[in-house]
């Protein structure tokens, strides 16, 4: 009896260590680079669709490895695998601090915007009013943007096709 | 009248809204509610406009005379008006000024990189615990606090904003709302100048046809791609959106309604993925835009 609670205690600490290997795919042909730069020295590449195991994740960067090789690539450049079960957080939960229950958002008890809210809810003048209070043009906008250096830039939206 | 209408522009707001990862709103269900209530209380229409308070008289009447068929940039403003303010009955505004202030000043820069920079265009952070955010059309945009919370930084904050920006240049939900309101009507319908309650109500009940039709994930996509690139104009990191639809790869959610949501919307691995491929090297050439982490604005 002792024995078979034992082996259960050791079954399910071998599940909680499970989330390290969490694998992806990639989406796209990319360098491995050595750092979260993207000038950073490169040390390998990964083809699209190259089966890879994410170690953990920075930024908008993933570090995987593929084919014997460690690197960094945008977060964009690999598909995690669907984790399918309820362990959804995986590694890169992990990494954010938001794996297990910590994040868990629609628990019961906590006042949510359901549909039944949305459904009876009456317009609210006094809201709508504090909400446009609050507005701020376009030139207020640019000098909080410059206060932060942020200035325009000239991008054409994407034009890649979907799948 | 304006219950019905406000309930078809819900319905509406609800079936594309981008975000909502969290929040269970079970569509089909609100569809079918409102479609029979709509069949209950059609036949007296006047005596709820009635009942509308004299405050709202004004906006009201704006309301009742949406040319639904080519509604104007001032019916499309009046209706995302009332959509907001039905929101904000179910969740007023985070009474912080300094927050709200800030989100709109980001929010407006953002706005301002597209191509319809002239709307009056307004923010704010609702106070609900839910993962959402909601864009109605004239330049309306709400975040939850749930989803606020979980921001790191002021580019991933862009990005959101952006998503739901995009939303409303593109006019995603004034043409479902649009739908609604035309679809199965056809053009002697609208030539015979109708009553708008008539109109509300063939809005509202093709309400179930969209449901059928489940979302338009494509209007999400396009969302995503384009809110992306608004924000990098702006000068932020382009990843902020990105990592924001990362980190709602791991809410970790048992909820049965889950299900529902994973149904209706896109799924983040999904709009990761579309975003990889439509971006495809372009995203590599954007550089050297700001994360701002530290002027992300605490909730008090």
């Amino acid at each position: 009896m002792m024995k078979k609670s034992l082996v259960w205690l050791v079954t399910a600490l071998a599940c909680s260590q499970v989330v390290a290997a969490e694998t992806g795919v990639a989406l796209k042909a990319d360098q491995l680079r050595a750092d979260t730069f993207s000038d950073a020295k490169v040390v390998g590449s990964v083809n699209k669709n190259d089966a890879v195991d994410i170690l953990t994740k920075k930024g908008a960067w993933l570090q995987i490895k593929v084919a014997g090789k460690t690197g960094w690539v945008r977060l964009l450049t690999v598909k995690r695998n669907s984790a399918g079960g309820s362990n959804v957080a995986g590694v890169v939960g992990v990494a954010t601090g938001r794996s297990g229950t910590g994040k868990v958002v629609s628990t019961t008890g906590i006042r949510g915007l359901s549909a039944e809210d949305l459904k009876t809810a009456q317009f609210n003048e006094a809201e709508t009013k504090k909400l446009e209070s609050y507005t701020v043009n376009a030139e207020e906008a640019k000098q909080f943007a410059s206060s932060g250096g942020l200035s325009s830039r000239s991008y054409p939206y994407f034009t890649g096709s979907a799948q | 009248m304006n219950k019905t209408l406000k309930q078809a522009m819900m319905l509406a707001l609800c079936s594309s809204v981008a975000w909502s990862t969290a929040s269970a709103l079970d569509l089909k269900g609100v569809l079918k509610d409102a479609v029979n209530e709509q069949l209950g209380t059609s036949s007296k229409p006047e005596q709820t406009q009635a009942t509308d308070s004299q405050a709202n008289t004004s906006a009201q009447d704006k309301l009742a005379n949406i040319n639904w068929k080519n509604p104007s940039r001032e019916d499309e403003i009046a209706v995302g008006r009332n959509v907001t303010g039905t929101i904000l009955g179910a969740a007023p505004l985070v009474n912080d000024a300094a927050l709200q202030q800030y989100v709109n000043k980001v929010g407006r820069w953002v706005a301002s990189q597209s191509e319809r920079a002239d709307l009056p265009w307004h923010f704010g952070v609702i106070d609900s615990n839910d993962v959402n955010a909601f864009a109605a059309p004239g330049g309306y945009v709400l975040i939850t606090k749930g989803l606020y919370l979980r921001l790191t930084s002021e580019a991933q904050l862009a990005g959101v904003l952006g998503h739901e920006i995009a939303h409303v240049v593109q006019k995603h939900h004034l043409k479902v709302m649009q739908k609604q309101a035309l679809l199965d009507v056809g053009t002697s319908f609208l030539k015979d100048k109708i009553s708008k309650n008539k109109l509300t109500q063939r809005a509202v009940s093709t309400g179930a046809e969209i449901s059928a039709r489940n979302l338009d994930k494509s209007a999400e996509f396009e969302a995503d791609s384009m809110g992306t690139v608004l924000a990098a104009r702006a000068g932020y990191d382009a990843y902020g959106l990105a990592e924001v639809l990362q980190d709602m790869e791991t809410i970790n959610n048992n909820d049965g309604s889950v299900a529902l949501l994973f149904q209706t919307h896109p799924h983040p691995d999904d709009r990761l993925a579309q975003l990889s491929q439509v971006s495809g090297d372009q995203m590599d050439k954007i550089s050297g835009g700001k994360t701002l982490e530290t002027r992300l604005v605490k909730l008090k």
